[in-house]
This record gives C-alpha cells, sequence and structure tokens, in this order.
C-alpha cells in the first residue's frame, strides 16, 4: 500500500543535479522543503571551486509531491475509532448524540451557527475587513450580495443575474425594453437560464438538510423511503411551471431566439414539471431548424417519461425516436442520456428489463464509463418487488464481479443510492458473501462519500448488520456490532432483537445484560418490545446464577417503574411482570420477588401458573407457611383454576396452625365452587363438631 | 393521560397516588407536553425532561490492544473520556491525593504527546520513508562529507496554528565553512580573518556567516553566497596600503626584524665584544643553535603565552645562550 501511495505522491523531478558541479541544492524556494516541520535543515552544498574526491558521489533526484502529500501519508497510518462518535461532535460523554435525531439535531445546530455567523459577517461587512489570514483565505471575508450597479443597463442586468436576483433582474429587463433598449442575445439568454433554473421564484434560502429529512427514523425507511427522495429533486419542493410565466413572456418578447434559448426554455420546463409543454417547444424547435444540445436530449427523455396518460410502450417508443433524433443531430449522448434512460425505465417496471440491458450494452459500447447510478438504477429495476419467490434474477452478481476493486468519482446525483439498494437486496436474498463484497467495495479507496445522508448510512448498516445476526456466525457478528454500534450507526429495536436472536440460536444468552446496558446509553430504556423480548429469553430457562440476569431483570424493573411515574398508562405488561419475579426467584432474590406479587395486584395483571408454582416451591424452601396462605389468597383473588391444585398442595406440604386453617377455609369457601364449598363445609362442620 | 400532567415545578418523590391526586386538582393549562419516548431517555425520573445524563466514558469500551495512534491521531487536548489512564495531577489537598483525571485543568493545560507515542512514530516514520531518497553511498563519514560539502547552511522553519503561514524568523540564514577548506595563502587567509572579524571561531577554524537582512529566505541564502564568494576573492588581492602593515597589525608575533631580535643580537655582539671575540658576524650569530633555540621560545612565549612550558623552555635557551648552565 504504502508504494501505491508514493507513486500517486511524488514525481521525481528531472533534470536536476548530480555530483559536485556547482549546483545549488534548492534549499530555498521548492515547496518540499519549506514544508518541514519546526527543526533546521542542513542542506549539503558544493562550493564553487569544488572538491572533487576520488570516488563519486552520486546525489539522487529530488522528489516532489503536492501540498497534502505528507498529510495524506501520516493519515494513512490511523484508522477509524470504533468507540469514538463521528468526528464532527464533541468528544465529551455528555456531548455525544444517542440517537439518530439527536445526532441529526446536533448537527443543524452547528451549521446553522455557522449561518448564523456568515449571516452577521455578510449583513455588516464593514467590520470585518481585517485580514490576517496570509496567505488570503477568500471565503472568511464577506460576501456582497446587493447589487451595486444602479442605473438601467445591461451591465446592470448582468450583475443581478449573477447575484441571483429572480425579482430584481425581471424588474430590470422590463425596464430595459421600455427605456427601449435591446438587451443583447446573450444576456437574454443567461436571464433565461436564471429564471428556467429557478422555476420563476427566488432561490430558497433555506438550505437543502432542513428540508429532506423526513424519513429518519429508520422505522420507516422502506422501499416507499427510496421513492421519496426522488420526489423531492430541486430544491424547491413542489415548484411547478405555471403558465404564462416570467420566462414564457420573455421568451415571446425576444426578437431572435438561438438553440440556446429553446434549451434553456425546455430543461426549465422539465425540471420544474411542465413534460408536455417542453415537448411542444422541442418541435418548435426542430420547426426552426436549430440543434438542441446533450442536456436539452437527456430532459427531452426525461419529458417523455413524465406524460400522463400514456402507456409504457409508447413512451418507450417515443423515447427511441427521441434517441434515433439525436443521433440525426449528431448529438452525442454522455453519461446523463443513459442514466436518464435508466431512470425511465425504471418507471416501466417489466417491459423495462430488456431494455435496460441494451442500454447497459450500449454504454459499453460508446465508451462511456457507468457511475454508480446506473447500477443503482438496473438494480432498482430488476429487483422491484421485495419478495423473492417470483424467482430473482442474478444480475446482482454480475454487476459486484464488475465493480470489485473499482474507485468511484461521483458523477450523477444519485450516485449515492447505490449502496442502498445494493444492501437491500442482499438482504432480501440472504446473501452474506454478496453482502461482505458490496461492503468491501464501501471501503475501496474513498467509496466511503457514496455512502449517501444519514438516513440512508442508517438503513445501509441496519440491513448490513440484520444480515449478519441472521446469517453469521456468533463471534464474527458480536466483533462487527462492537465495531459498528454505535459509532457508526444508531441501532433499533429491530435490530436489537435481531441480534438478541441471534444470541439465542448460539446459545450465548450471557451476553444479554451486556446488550441492554447497551442499549440504555443509546436510547432504548422505554422501548417495551426491547425489553420483553430480553425478559422472554432470559426467563425461559434456568440459568446459573453467576450470569446477571437478576441484576438485569431489576433494572429493567427499574426502567418500568420510573416510566410509570411519568404517566398513568400503565406499560407493564403481565408476561414481563411474570419473567421479572421467575428471575428474581431463581437468583434468590426472595425479597424483591414478594414485591412483585404486590404489583400483580396494582396493575391487576393475572400471574402466571408455573410462576404460583415457582413461589410455593420458595416458600416451601424457606418454610414459611404464611407465605404460602398470601399466594394461595393471591390466586384466589383472581379467580384463578389453578387455586384449587395450590389448595391441595399447601395442606400437604405445610403445617397449619388453626387461625390458618380457618382463614384458608374461608378462603376457600368464598372464592371456590360448589364441590369445593361442600368439602369445605363438611371440614367445617367437621371442625366444629369436634 | 389528559388527568396526569402534573406541573413543572412540583418535584417529589414519585409516589403514584400522590402525585397523581395533586395532578387533578391542578388547572389543565399548566400541563406539560408529553415527551415522546425518544427523547426522553436520559431523563431523570421526575416528570419533567431534566439535565440529559451523560453516557459512560468510552474508555470502558476499549479493547486493552486496541490501536492507540487511531484514537489520538493529532494533537488533541486531553480527553479524560478517551485516555484510559488512572492519571492523577495536581496539589494534593491536606491528607489528599492528587485530583483525579475527571475535569481536572491542570491536565488540559499542558501540552500532551499522546498523539507520538512510540508506535505512532514508528508509522510515521514508515510512512514517511516514501518522500525520502537514499543517502549517497559514498558519503558515509563525517569527514567525506565535509570534505565533498565542506559549507554547511542552516535554515529553520516555523508551523504554528493560526490563519497565517508566515512568520518572520524563517528568513535567517546561516552558512558555516572551515577556512582549511578553501584554497587560501597564508596572505589570504590573515586578509580574511581580518575582513570578518568576529564572524570567524579560531579554535573551530569555522567562518560562520548569518544574513537576515533581506525578507525572504532565498534572497538571504543568495546574500550569503555572494558575502563568501566576495571575501574569498577580496582576501585574494593585495592592496597598496597593505604594504604598511605594522607590527602593532601583526596577528601573531613574527620573531625576524623584531625588537627581541635585535635586543639579542645587541646583547651577544656585548658579550663578544667584551670577551674580545669579534669573529661572529650577525648573520652567523642569528645562524648559531642557541640563537634559533631562544627565537623559538620567544616566539612560543609570545604567541601561546605563559604557560609552564614555554616558560620553561624560554628559561632554558637563556641559560644555554648566555653560557650559565
Amino acid at each position: 500500500m504504502a508504494a501505491v501511495h508514493s507513486a500517486r505522491w511524488l514525481r521525481i523531478s528531472r533534470g536536476l543535479c548530480l555530483p559536485l558541479m556547482g549546483r545549488r541544492a534548492g534549499v530555498c524556494g521548492r515547496a518540499p522543503s519549506s514544508r518541514f516541520y519546526s527543526g533546521s535543515a542542513a542542506v549539503p552544498e558544493v562550493e564553487g571551486a569544488g572538491a572533487t574526491g576520488t570516488e563519486e558521489v552520486v546525489i539522487p533526484k529530488k522528489k516532489t509531491w503536492d501540498k497534502v502529500a505528507v498529510l495524506q501519508a501520516l493519515a494513512s497510518t490511523v484508522h477509524r475509532d470504533a468507540t469514538a462518535a463521528p468526528y464532527a461532535f464533541q468528544d465529551d460523554p455528555y456531548l455525544i448524540p444517542t440517537s439518530s435525531m439527536e445526532s441529526h439535531s446536533f448537527l443543524l445546530a452547528k451549521k446553522s451557527g455557522e449561518n448564523a455567523a456568515k449571516f452577521i459577517i455578510n449583513s455588516y461587512p464593514k467590520y470585518f475587513q481585517k485580514d490576517i489570514a496570509e496567505p488570503h483565505i477568500p471565503c472568511f471575508m464577506p460576501e456582497y450580495f446587493e447589487p451595486q450597479i444602479e442605473d438601467i443597463s445591461e451591465a446592470a442586468l448582468q450583475e443581478r443575474i449573477k447575484l441571483r436576483k429572480v425579482k430584481a433582474s425581471v424588474d430590470m429587463f422590463d425596464q430595459l425594453l421600455q427605456a427601449g433598449t435591446t438587451v443583447s442575445l446573450e444576456t437574454t439568454n443567461s436571464l433565461l437560464d436564471l429564471l428556467c433554473y429557478y422555476g420563476n421564484q427566488e432561490p430558497s434560502t433555506n438550505y437543502n438538510f432542513q428540508q429532506r429529512e423526513q424519513a429518519e427514523e429508520l422505522e420507516e425507511a422502506t422501499e416507499g423511503s427510496n421513492e421519496k427522495p426522488k420526489k423531492k429533486a430541486g430544491h424547491q419542493l413542489g415548484v411547478t411551471w405555471r403558465a404564462k410565466n416570467n420566462a414564457e413572456r420573455i421568451f415571446a418578447l425576444m426578437p431572435e431566439k438561438n438553440a440556446h434559448s429553446y434549451c434553456t426554455m425546455i430543461r426549465g420546463m422539465v425540471k420544474h414539471r411542465a413534460p408536455t409543454q417542453a415537448l411542444n417547444l422541442y418541435t418548435e424547435l426542430l420547426n426552426n431548424r436549430l440543434r438542441a444540445d446533450v442536456h436539452t436530449f437527456n430532459s427531452l427523455i426525461e419529458a417523455t417519461a413524465f406524460v400522463a396518460n400514456e402507456k409504457s410502450e409508447e413512451k418507450w417508443n417515443n423515447i427511441l425516436d427521441l434517441l434515433k433524433q439525436m443521433v440525426a443531430q449528431n448529438v452525442k449522448p454522455n453519461l446523463q442520456t443513459f442514466n436518464t434512460i435508466l431512470k425511465c425505465l425504471r418507471r416501466f417496471h417489466a417491459i423495462g428489463k430488456l431494455p435496460a440491458l441494451q442500454t447497459l450494452r450500449e454504454m459499453k459500447a460508446i465508451g462511456i464509463e457507468p457511475s454508480l447510478a446506473t447500477y443503482h438504477y438496473i438494480i432498482q429495476l430488476f429487483y422491484q418487488h421485495e419478495n423473492p419467490s417470483k424467482g430473482s434474477s442474478l444480475i446482482i452478481y454480475d454487476i459486484m464481479n464488475e465493480l470489485m476493486g473499482k474507485k468511484f468519482s461521483p458523477k450523477d446525483p444519485d450516485d449515492d443510492m447505490f449502496f442502498q439498494s445494493a444492501m437491500r437486496v442482499c438482504s432480501s436474498l440472504r446473501d452474506l458473501e454478496l453482502a461482505y463484497q458490496v461492503h468491501d467495495l464501501l471501503n475501496t479507496g474513498d467509496n466511503r462519500k457514496f455512502i449517501g445522508p444519514d438516513h440512508r448510512r442508517y438503513f445501509y448498516y441496519s440491513k448490513f448488520f440484520g444480515l449478519l445476526c441472521l446469517m453469521e456466525q456468533i463471534d464474527v457478528t458480536l466483533k462487527w456490532y462492537k465495531d459498528l454500534i454505535p459509532s457508526v450507526f444508531f441501532p433499533h429495536s429491530q435490530t436489537l432483537i435481531d441480534l438478541l436472536q441471534a444470541l439465542d440460536v448460539a446459545n450465548r444468552l450471557e451476553l444479554i445484560p451486556q446488550i441492554w446496558k447497551d442499549s440504555k446509553e443509546y436510547g432504548h430504556t422505554f422501548r417495551r418490545d426491547l425489553k420483553e423480548e430480553i425478559l422472554t429469553l432470559m426467563a425461559r430457562d434456568r440459568h446459573p446464577p453467576e450470569v446477571a440476569f437478576a441484576d438485569c431483570a431489576a433494572d429493567i424493573k427499574s426502567t418500568y417503574e420510573s416510566q410509570d411515574a411519568r404517566q398513568t398508562a400503565p406499560s407493564w405488561l403481565a408476561s414481563s411482570l411474570n419473567h421479572i419475579a421467575v428471575l428474581f426467584l431463581r437468583a434468590g432474590r426472595t425479597q424483591e420477588a414478594w414485591k412483585m406479587l404486590g404489583l400483580f395486584r396494582k396493575h391487576n395483571k393475572i400471574p402466571g401458573n408455573e410462576l404460583l408454582n415457582e413461589f410455593m416451591d420458595s416458600a416451601k424452601a424457606s418454610g414459611s407457611p404464611a407465605q404460602a396462605i398470601e399466594i394461595v389468597k393471591l390466586a384466589g383473588a383472581f379467580s384463578l383454576p389453578i387455586c384449587e391444585s395450590l389448595t391441595q398442595r399447601l395442606m400437604a406440604d405445610f403445617t397449619l396452625s388453626q387461625e390458618q386453617k380457618e382463614a384458608l377455609g374461608d378462603l376457600t369457601a368464598l372464592t371456590s365452587d360448589s364441590d369445593s364449598d361442600s368439602s369445605s363445609d363438611s371440614d367445617n362442620d367437621v371442625g366444629e363438631s369436634k | 393521560m389528559a388527568a396526569a400532567r402534573f406541573p413543572a415545578c412540583l418535584v417529589l418523590q414519585p409516589r403514584a397516588r400522590s402525585l397523581r391526586a395533586f395532578s387533578t386538582s391542578v388547572s389543565p393549562a399548566t400541563r406539560s407536553p408529553r415527551p415522546s419516548p425518544s427523547t426522553t431517555e436520559r431523563t431523570s425520573r421526575y416528570g419533567r425532561p431534566l439535565r440529559r445524563k451523560a453516557l459512560p466514558p468510552r474508555t470502558e469500551k476499549m479493547a486493552v490492544d486496541q490501536d492507540w495512534p487511531s484514537v489520538y491521531p493529532v494533537a488533541a487536548p486531553f480527553k479524560p473520556s478517551a485516555v484510559p489512564l488512572p492519571v492523577r495531577m495536581g496539589y494534593p489537598v491536606k491528607r489528599g491525593v492528587p485530583m483525579a483525571k475527571e475535569g481536572n485543568l491542570e491536565l488540559l493545560k499542558i501540552p500532551n504527546f499522546l498523539h507520538l507515542t512510540p508506535v505512532a512514530i514508528k508509522k510515521h516514520c514508515e510512512a514517511l520513508k516514501d518522500f525520502c531518497t537514499e543517502w549517497p553511498a559514498a558519503l558515509d563519514s563525517d569527514e567525506k562529507c565535509r570534505k565533498h560539502f565542506p559549507i554547511e547552511i542552516d535554515t529553520a522553519g516555523y508551523v504554528s496554528a493560526g490563519p497565517s503561514i508566515r512568520n518572520p524568523k524563517a528568513r535567517v540564514v546561516t552558512l558555516r565553512v572551515k577556512l582549511s577548506s578553501l584554497n587560501l595563502d597564508d596572505h589570504a587567509k590573515k586578509k580574511l580573518i581580518k575582513l570578518v572579524g568576529d564572524r570567524y571561531c579560531k579554535s573551530t577554524d569555522v567562518l560562520t556567516i548569518k544574513t537576515d537582512r533581506c525578507p525572504l529566505k532565498r534572497q538571504n541564502y543568495d546574500y550569503a553566497m555572494y558575502l563568501l564568494t566576495v571575501l574569498y576573492h577580496e582576501s585574494w588581492k593585495t592592496e597598496e596600503w597593505e604594504k604598511k602593515k605594522t607590527e602593532a597589525d601583526m596577528e601573531e608575533y613574527v620573531w625576524k626584524d623584531s625588537s627581541s631580535e635585535k635586543n639579542i643580537l645587541e646583547t651577544l655582539l656585548q658579550i663578544k665584544a667584551a670577551e674580545k671575540d669579534l669573529e661572529l658576524s650577525k648573520e652567523e650569530l642569528l645562524g648559531t643553535e642557541e640563537v634559533e633555540e631562544y627565537r623559538k621560545s620567544v616566539v612560543s612565549l609570545k604567541n601561546e603565552g605563559d604557560n609552564e612550558n614555554t616558560l620553561s623552555q624560554y628559561k632554558e635557551s637563556v641559560k644555554r645562550l648566555l653560557n650559565l648552565t
């Protein structure tokens, strides 16, 4: 690896040096030597009248490298710390986020602070003129957002366009027209560009990240969420192209239009969802015998797919027509063309499969390297429905074979959706090897960048980890657990339940208290299903007392109680009460177990039969008949059918005093059915008759 | 759910019954919004979302054989939750111990080198080897280095945390050369030494030129080389006025034509005259062995100063000269 890196960073300098002639060692003015850490560098130098030794001193050629090469080399010696939170957060136990929502809000807070600072700097630029940065850092200086040129002229219009002031530039344009000055074609084109890009609205000052995140919580990350981000393409949600808006008006006013104007208008219309108008404008373009460029064709392909009320085959034929026209006009397709075709084919569902493969072959034949987005669309197309019973194709294996070891650079906005869809497919196919391949691809080179925003990362890792829990050996799974959670993603309760079931299968239930402790840290203290699962697994079989199940149970009980204290809606389930009591009994904590009985009564839950038997056993073990009577009373209070057998057992195993027997008699008289009534009556009679 | 909103100002023991009873008498206007479960994980038991509780420090999760340079890859302040050592620092109060690492300002103030453990340094050196070229094989000793590369240049670069990378101290250039490696004859060497003055160190025979008068390092280096060249050439030239060098300008004592020579010759001639022995002339006197020895001892005495050796040598030579032994 070191050799590879050096090949990347170093360039051997040519033509320099050799021994002993009046050569100057480049101590000054060369970037490398001035980048030393503080310290002195002694560079030997040869005097002009130089000594010539008998042996030849060969000075090797000097290596040069770019500015960050040394830092990159040093960075290659460190790896990710598995216990640390992402570097953007403050590394303090109090300030590390514990859930995905918290981490998101922390990052937003940080960013909003930066934005506030930038806002202040830009609002009062005269206080921030002092520049001590050397060399000059332009992005620290205040920016000027107000147009400086005030008079009505074309230069003013161009300035407003450059500053992205939509309304001001339209006004300026109108004023110019009213004043009678003609605006040049270029300026009008750039005005049209501005209007079409922003859809005739001012560019929004909100940043993207505040608008996008609705699928944060992983519970909602289903296939549906894969489609949601697609609908939010472009930063304005729901900006539609209204007829007769400014762009169209200006377009109509233009005395001469060239291809650029038509192209801009078409692209703007498609971006803001007016596909039919775009297609009409395209026919007008053809009528004027102008040529469209490749970007316009890309938009048109998208437009044909969006046109409503047409069948998929017709749309596909329209697209093929467009492609033929592209060839006729001698426009070379680029990566975006093919990606757009594939994106549209996705909407055609089943019939899109064959054309998609044809498109891919065509792309390779032309020599355009497919990007990750290409493969993402193909995966979406072939694995659209989750049920593998339909006979899923094996194309994912071909794709992964092709992609192994490749490093990608960002070429398409949808590149970051590849890994999510690939992992989804791996998970539905239950193929761990493939998942490892995908993960390796993620870790080659810089491909980590393509994991996408937070919610996509969580989706990817939770699917990956779920697959690991299902298929991998428990030791490896636990290693991944330590590595990934919580530094890479916050698991949600389903993931943890999967992990617990994996532990169950592998018979490693002694790790459950550790898992519970960890899950309390990242926000699952009050998740009922998780707690239920933990309690069920702990209480199911008998375990030796070294495993601290009782402590864990006590902890869970305290969380239930604290939750109780805050809301009256009872969160206890009968099963959880059962399990906790059983665990206490098995660990020999009889005091607390008896308290649990009180809780049963309080929350009106019915104790299970085995539980009562176990209580009986423990009462017998401690030899206290009062406790046994307690149990019977409890059973009686709930009118349980087991009360009968309990009573009999009580009579059989314990020696009762007279009052106890009478109290017992009352109890059974009150609660038992007629048979036992008569028997107890007869008992009473017998007793009285004595 | 409706009845159980107790106001935030009430913090009592969580006896559910009493709380419930109280809350029914409180007006609904004071109810606080119900916190959703996902945001209340780290709140206390007392109803309202109070201060978050801190996580346990991540030292508990660290494996014993973890990769420490990954935990501290760069110079960072001391983080007690990330350093798994039970460090203590601070002046202990009476009968106490130094304070623990949590919240310890003393540990934060000092510079720490947790990012430069020997393991980390070794790894860094391995990574930086690619930037280095081979040392020339022929230069395997200091003498050879000095022989082939007699001039040594010292420069210093400075790095600091701040918006500016410039540091005015970085322009200083120091040039060092041994005069023995320059091609100078006696007169040139003496003239050079006179020209440079303080910059020449007699004991190590090293001429040091330190320049910082130009704003840039490159310019100072050029200037230092220029100075060396000029000094060399100037010291080889002999000016007219150098012929007027007097004895006071001499750097070392020369016996020829000195007052000591005159004195001793006069003395010897007087001795010879008193002994009525006029055969010897001045040159012959000068050529005799005793006078030679006397000359040597006087020269060494004057040049090296007074010490045991030179004084005893002088004494011997005088005694021999005056035939006193």
